[in-house]
């Protein structure tokens, strides 16, 4: 079983987050390795601010830089990543969600990996074959690190780790693979293996928005976003992508959660209630049959 | 004596333009011609109501001989030549707020509408706006006093509402990353609607300061705050923004007798989603549908519109004085 480490952190300034996160390694036995090129992928997902809960915090980035230029070394070159999406263009993302500032104030480089050197790469998802352009600032890194939300996902039921891997594709048009997103998720889990996945949990969007104020760690993105469902009252086993990515050997779902106490942030999670459940149910029908082109 | 259907064209399909194009299908008084739009799946979308003239050059549509009157909806910057080519062909217009991105382009707008004797109308939905309409009558009537001060909100996401079509997600448009495009930001985007409404309430405005806030670290704000003093002595606080997932259209009203809240939203989720299936407009949207039935009823009767090309044109020099005199913290 793969570790899990939970750890509460009620501020949001970047010395707190720093324990926190730097707590979480220590809980999972993680040491940080040599590293002279690091790669971050924060979650950036449309004009949201962190402050909704839906993207990751510039401030939590800030921190765990902070984090790996005390422990690795005051040198490492350290990237934060994205892509452009169907819905959203790196070079308005990144000064929207603050990123350009942070950038500026920690000395980091954006990458846009939509406009990167890429290499084609092939990977087998059960039984059918991906290709995909992998870019090669992600290859060359010596430590990837992941940093996802923990969210609501009407497609895949959540988004945490192993959804985060699908913004690396640099491919713009990414509603394209919506009919069979579980797979592709794997797929570029299996083409990109991140080395540590940090979640940031300070604030998230459940049925609402809350400070959450939770930072959870692991080695193992299976095992992250098997806990990240739990809190969430998901059954990670429900997850297909979860299942899948344990079937091709990306981690386990069963975990062992260590730190702080679990049932504290299940029970505090904003979780969906039947009747948003059955809206967003119905509004899938309803795009289904294009009736929401008459929401204009 | 009938009085012929008004026929109309709409330039610019984007997501007011959509709005207009279906709520004219609804119109008894009036029939589309035709639209015109640069995008291809836009025109599908016309296709899929009904339009069968569909033109990627407004040129085109504009030298159609029985179109009356033109929609147009296009992004700020496009307005002064689709505006002024529309009135050359002697169509009537119905311009989307605001009337320009610079004030030279909307007072030629105006000049040459008036040269020309062409009905201009500028969109500002709240005025159209049930809620709205029973605040003008209110103030008219003397029960609320002497209007001392006033505060209109308008705040949302703006361009950055997140929109999805057919599970599709919808970017932002480029040009609302482009001041020169837009002519500034929250303020000329969301207070130009609570300006004219003040103004439309209060009278002229006699000066006018605001505050501007960039949350989102763009060259135009996303939010700000205008305080404007009235000629008639009222003091309007408009607090307007891009950058909140909720809505809110309101002004508050604290007259010497009485105060008085109007706000235009939508109706619940459920209520929405019932009207949808029933093929009905979203609530939001029906002033947009008053709005284009009083401009279609102008033209059948031959009378001015009202807000008018000179009133959008005011209100763009209140935006502009008070991006002149920002308030410093």
């Amino acid at each position: 079983m793969s570790l899990v480490g939970l750890v509460e952190c009620k501020t949001r300034n970047v010395d707190s987050i720093k324990r926190a996160i730097g707590e979480a390694f220590r809980l999972i036995d993680y040491p940080l390795p040599k590293a002279e090129k690091i790669v971050i992928k924060p979650n950036m997902c449309y004009y949201w601010d962190w402050s909704t809960g839906q993207t990751t915090d510039p401030v939590f980035v800030a921190a765990l830089i902070s984090l790996f230029r005390e422990e690795i070394s005051p040198n490492v070159k350290i990237s934060i990543v994205e892509s452009d999406a169907s819905a959203m263009k790196c070079k308005y993302a990144f000064k929207y969600l603050g990123y350009e500032k942070l950038a500026k104030d920690c000395d980091v480089n954006l990458v846009n990996l939509s406009t990167v050197e890429t290499e084609k790469a092939t990977v087998k998802v059960m039984d059918e074959v991906f290709e995909f352009m992998v870019p090669k600032i992600i290859m060359d890194a010596d430590l990837c690190v992941n940093v996802p939300k923990m969210k609501y996902m009407s497609f895949t039921k959540i988004s945490a780790a192993l959804k985060n891997i699908y913004g690396c594709n640099p491919y713009p048009k990414k509603f394209e693979y919506h009919s069979k997103l579980d797979d592709v998720i794997v797929a570029l889990n299996k083409v990109m293996p991140f080395n540590l996945h940090v979640l940031d949990g300070l604030t998230v969007c459940g049925s609402k928005t809350l400070r959450l104020g939770l930072v959870m760690a692991s080695q193992d993105p299976v095992a992250l976003d098997a806990a990240a469902a739990t809190v969430m009252s998901i059954n990670p086993k429900s997850v297909a992508h979860l299942k899948l990515a344990e079937r091709e050997g990306l981690g386990k779902i069963k975990f062992t959660a260590k730190g702080a106490d679990f049932d504290y942030f299940r029970r505090r999670f904003p979780q969906k209630s039947l009747s948003e459940g059955a809206i967003a149910f119905g509004y899938r029908v309803a795009c289904k049959l294009g009736l929401d082109k008459r929401l204009i | 004596m009938m009085v012929k259907k008004v026929n109309l064209g709409i330039i610019g399909l984007g997501h007011i333009g959509k709005i207009h194009l279906r709520n004219c299908l609804n119109l008894k008084s009036a029939r589309i011609i035709a639209v015109a739009d640069t995008s291809k799946k836009a025109l599908n979308y016309a296709k899929e109501l009904g339009i069968r003239r569909l033109f990627t050059d407004y040129h085109e549509l504009l030298k159609q001989p029985n179109i009356d009157a033109v929609i147009i909806s296009l992004p700020t910057h496009l307005h002064v030549n689709c505006a002024i080519s529309a009135i050359e062909e002697r169509k009537h217009i119905l311009l989307e707020k605001p009337i320009a991105a610079k004030l030279e382009e909307g007072e030629k707008i105006v000049s040459v509408a008036r040269k020309h004797d062409v009905k201009l109308m500028v969109g500002y939905p709240l005025r159209f706006s049930r809620k709205f309409i029973d605040i003008k009558r209110k103030i008219e009537s003397g029960v609320l006093g002497d209007i001392q001060v006033a505060h209109a909100i308008n705040i949302a996401a703006g361009p950055f509402t997140h929109q999805v079509e057919s599970n599709v997600p919808s970017a932002v448009p480029e040009w609302w990353f482009n001041k020169d495009m837009t002519g500034g930001g929250a303020l000329i985007d969301l207070g130009s609607h609570m300006i004219n409404l003040t103004r439309w309430y209060f009278g002229e405005v006699r000066r006018v300061k605001a505050y501007f806030g960039y949350r989102f670290n763009f060259d135009f704000e996303d939010h700000a705050i205008c305080i404007a003093q009235f000629e008639s002595g009222t003091i309007a606080v408009i607090n307007v923004g891009w950058f909140s997932q909720k809505t809110q259209v309101s002004i508050e009203l604290y007259g010497t007798v009485d105060h008085t809240f109007g706000t235009h939203k939508s109706h619940s989720k459920v209520i929405t989603a019932i009207q949808l299936i029933l093929g009905k407009n979203h609530a939001f949207f029906i002033p947009y549908l008053n709005e284009v039935a009083y401009f279609v009823g102008c033209i059948r009767n031959d009378c001015q519109p009202s807000p008018s090309g000179e009133d959008a044109l005011r209100d763009l020099k209140v935006i502009a004085e008070a991006y002149e005199n920002p308030i410093l913290f």
